[in-house]
């Protein structure tokens, strides 16, 4: 106690500032553990992981894994490689972490189209393969859509869904399942507005027309 | 202007049911007709069925999925190197491809043959011209 009281009263020498002078360290300079990954934008947290801050970095994964996941998933019809496919966009991204333009590009864009290619090229190694009501879809035969249940819809629409080309269950994950606008996804896609809305009609189309139980 | 029913289908088969998502400018016309269109209003709700299918066809990932995702990132950031701001670099990351390994000893060792071969060879006379100055000096005493 004494020798805090001596302390406190002790002169400040030539290179000591007073408490209240010293300057608190700018935003992004102070010590990484003491940063605030939660509360930090994408921008924020992607130049700390392009410092080597790994910390920061899974920060950056739980916001987008979940999204990337989805994306892959609509794409490659597999769980197990949208996984694989989403951890492989994150690590293309820390990859290019130090390279990344944040005022250029915007974070979630980049990713969706990392995501989308290599799930695209997934596909094209590998058969789609329909989501959980794979292996239940029952015979497509017509009949009015009123009298099919829920599971019955989700079963044509995981039928359906196989035979769509890749790139349209591209253009339908990023426009409707991520809510991305038209120029968004178009960017993502590396198309024109135009040729993502060709997608996007010639999908639904078809969709609509099989959940109705029509032959295309 | 009035929206034709081909007009129509043909924004619910771009942009689905939601009016929301709806160019906004295609709106007024689009609630006109369906105002007035029980085909329309038909059309409508085929597409809203569409859009409640496609949503409830895509299950986020299980609370153990993303964890292995996570997990599965974490460990393949910390085995990989830190971010490089540039790779190669320049003039030489676009000629890596082309550039068989060793070759930057071999121009080293070319530039250093060269500098060798063309520096100026020092003249006969000055190689033995101390011991020649030295006789001569001793000629002249």
């Amino acid at each position: 106690m004494l020798n805090a009281l001596t302390l406190s009263t002790r002169p400040l020498s030539a290179w000591e500032a007073p408490i209240a002078e010293r300057s608190t360290p700018a935003p992004g300079t102070e010590a990484p553990l003491a940063r605030d990954l939660a509360g930090a934008e994408d921008a924020t947290l992607l130049g700390w992981a392009a410092a080597g801050d790994r910390r920061a970095f899974d920060q950056l994964a739980v916001r987008h894994l979940p999204l990337l996941y989805r994306v892959a998933l609509r794409i490659t019809g597999r769980p197990a490689e949208a996984e694989e496919v989403a951890q492989e966009a994150m690590l293309r991204l820390w990859q290019n972490a130090a390279k990344f333009d944040p005022t250029r590009a915007q974070l979630g864009s980049w990713l969706y189209r990392i995501t989308a290619n290599l799930a695209i090229d997934r596909t094209r190694r590998t058969r789609f393969q329909p989501l959980a009501e794979a292996e239940a879809a029952p015979d497509p035969a017509p009949g009015p859509e009123a009298v099919l249940d829920a599971r019955q819809r989700r079963a044509l629409l995981a039928a359906a869904l196989q035979e769509l080309p890749p790139r349209q269950r591209a253009a339908l994950a990023l426009s409707y399942d991520q809510g991305l606008s038209g120029a968004e996804a178009a960017a993502a896609l590396s198309i024109s507005t135009r040729a993502l809305e060709g997608l996007l009609r010639r999908a639904r189309h078809f969709l609509s027309a099989r959940l109705r139980g029509e032959e295309e | 202007m009035p929206m034709r029913m081909d007009d129509f289908a043909r924004l619910l088969d771009t942009h689905g049911a939601d009016p929301a998502r709806w160019p906004p400018e295609t709106v007024p016309a689009a609630r006109a007709l369906l105002e007035a269109s029980a085909p329309a209003r038909a059309l409508l709700e085929r597409a809203r069925i569409l859009d409640e299918a496609l949503r409830d066809s895509l299950p986020g990932p299980s609370p153990e999925a993303l964890a292995r995702m996570r997990a599965g990132v974490a460990q393949a950031v910390a085995r990989a190197p830190l971010p490089a701001a540039t790779a190669g670099g320049g003039v030489l990351h676009w000629l890596r491809p082309w550039l068989p390994a060793g070759c930057g000893a071999l121009i080293t060792l070319a530039a250093c043959g060269f500098w060798l071969s063309s520096a100026p060879q020092p003249a006969p006379d000055d190689t033995l011209g101390a011991p020649r100055v030295l006789a001569m000096m001793d000629t002249h005493e």
